[in-house]
């Protein structure tokens, strides 16, 4: 008996140091806070997808952006901490010359919810989009914009599509 | 003061065995004292007076029902805010446990000393509150680091979980006793909140992936005797 309260003993200790394993790290692949994943077809042909030609994305006010190029499928962030995110979408404007750059603001305006992710990750954000404008886009590169999914939950399926 | 206790315990404790291996040619009957023993947890008194983000007591208690056996439990209350990386909250709440140790120490002569083994299940009732948390955003945050401060408060949740213990008691002097034990915990039920998760469960203590926990106590308690029998 008294071997077993030995076994017992010891075996509570080690367990008790085993316990301090890492689980405080977030884990690659766990879905945080998703990004606004946006498509680009064909104006002619809107069933066909359209790569974008250095295709810069910055805030107003950041003086670093996104550079997308030789892609139909683009991810950006949007403000976790205001219901509002203005973009410059600037075409040609990730190339190094400035002469040929067409820009376009476009303001993403929805509801936002923090959703609890594990211990290691904290808190995601999750938007509803109200809108997205300006709804005009003439004398912009863009022809037409279309929400297709106004819940941005992950970045499994495409939210907004814009033909050009 | 906590010190003077360790050097208390572990003086008795090697008193306990030098003693247990000299009296082998005792013939003088001591007669088995049964009764209560009441205590407080140490750990959990004293933290409560040296770290900010936590306050607790513990009271602990057991009862001689055979030879052998002692029903025993643990009452307790804690408030204790974690601190983590991405989120900081604060959970409030109380907790029992009951069950039972056996004790496989032969004791010599009028010694009454335990090296036990024990189970308990356990029983906590708890709410949570969020002070902060920051959101997680994919490749780093273009936008800046968002901390939210919601003071959002899960409450009404409960918890249970089976222990299994592992201690030793000695007595430092007259019905004084100083213990200190172990113990693996494993959750049977986990009310989650909606929105939350119970990340601390007082008396269970942190949560992991998984259902197993950890825990321990260093008591000191008083034993109260009741009836004796002889060996």
């Amino acid at each position: 008996m008294k071997k077993i309260a030995f076994v017992t003993l010891s075996l509570l200790l080690a367990v008790s140091f085993w316990n301090c394993e890492k689980d405080d790290i977030c884990a690659e692949g766990t879905p945080v806070t998703p990004r606004v994943i946006i498509e680009f077809f064909d104006v002619a042909n809107p069933t066909i997808p359209k790569n974008i030609t250095d295709l810069g994305v910055i805030a107003n006010g950041l003086s670093e952006g996104f550079a997308f190029d030789g892609t139909n499928k683009v991810e950006i962030p949007l403000r976790t901490n205001l219901d509002t995110t203005e973009l410059n979408f600037v075409l040609n404007g990730a190339d190094n010359d400035p002469a040929n750059d067409e820009t376009i603001t476009l303001t993403f305006n929805y509801e936002r919810s923090n959703v609890f992710i594990s211990r290691a990750c904290g808190y995601k954000t999750i938007f509803n989009l109200t809108n997205v404008l300006p709804t005009d886009f003439t004398g912009t590169w863009i022809s037409n914009l279309t929400i297709e999914q106004p819940n941005i939950i992950d970045e499994n399926e495409t939210h907004i599509k814009i033909y050009f | 003061m906590k010190m003077k206790h360790i050097l208390k315990f572990t003086f008795s404790f090697f008193v306990l065995f030098s003693v247990a291996g000299n009296a082998q040619d005792s013939i003088q009957k001591f007669p088995e004292r049964y009764g209560l023993r009441v205590g407080v947890d140490l750990h959990r008194l004293s933290k409560s007076f040296y770290d900010d983000n936590y306050r607790g007591l513990e009271i602990v208690g057991d009862y001689r029902l055979t030879k052998k056996f002692y029903i025993a439990g643990e009452l307790g209350n804690e408030e204790k805010t974690v601190d983590d990386d991405r989120l900081n909250f604060t959970t409030n709440g109380s907790y029992f446990k009951v069950g039972f140790d056996y004790n496989a120490f032969e004791n010599w002569l009028d010694m009454e000393n335990m090296i036990y083994a024990g189970m308990r299940v356990g029983f906590s009732s708890f709410e949570h509150q969020v002070n902060s948390y920051k959101i997680y955003e994919n490749n780093g945050n273009y936008y800046g680091q968002t901390i939210v401060t919601p003071g959002e408060k899960f409450s009404g949740q409960t918890a249970s979980w089976v222990e299994i213990v592992g201690g030793v008691k000695a007595e430092l002097f007259n019905n004084l006793y100083m213990g200190f034990s172990v113990r693996l915990n494993y959750l049977i039920s986990n009310k989650e909140p909606e929105g939350f998760a119970n990340l601390y469960i007082p008396g269970f203590n942190r949560t992991y992936d998984g259902k197993f926990g950890a825990g321990f106590n260093y008591t000191l308690s008083y034993f109260i005797p009741i009836y004796k029998k002889k060996k």
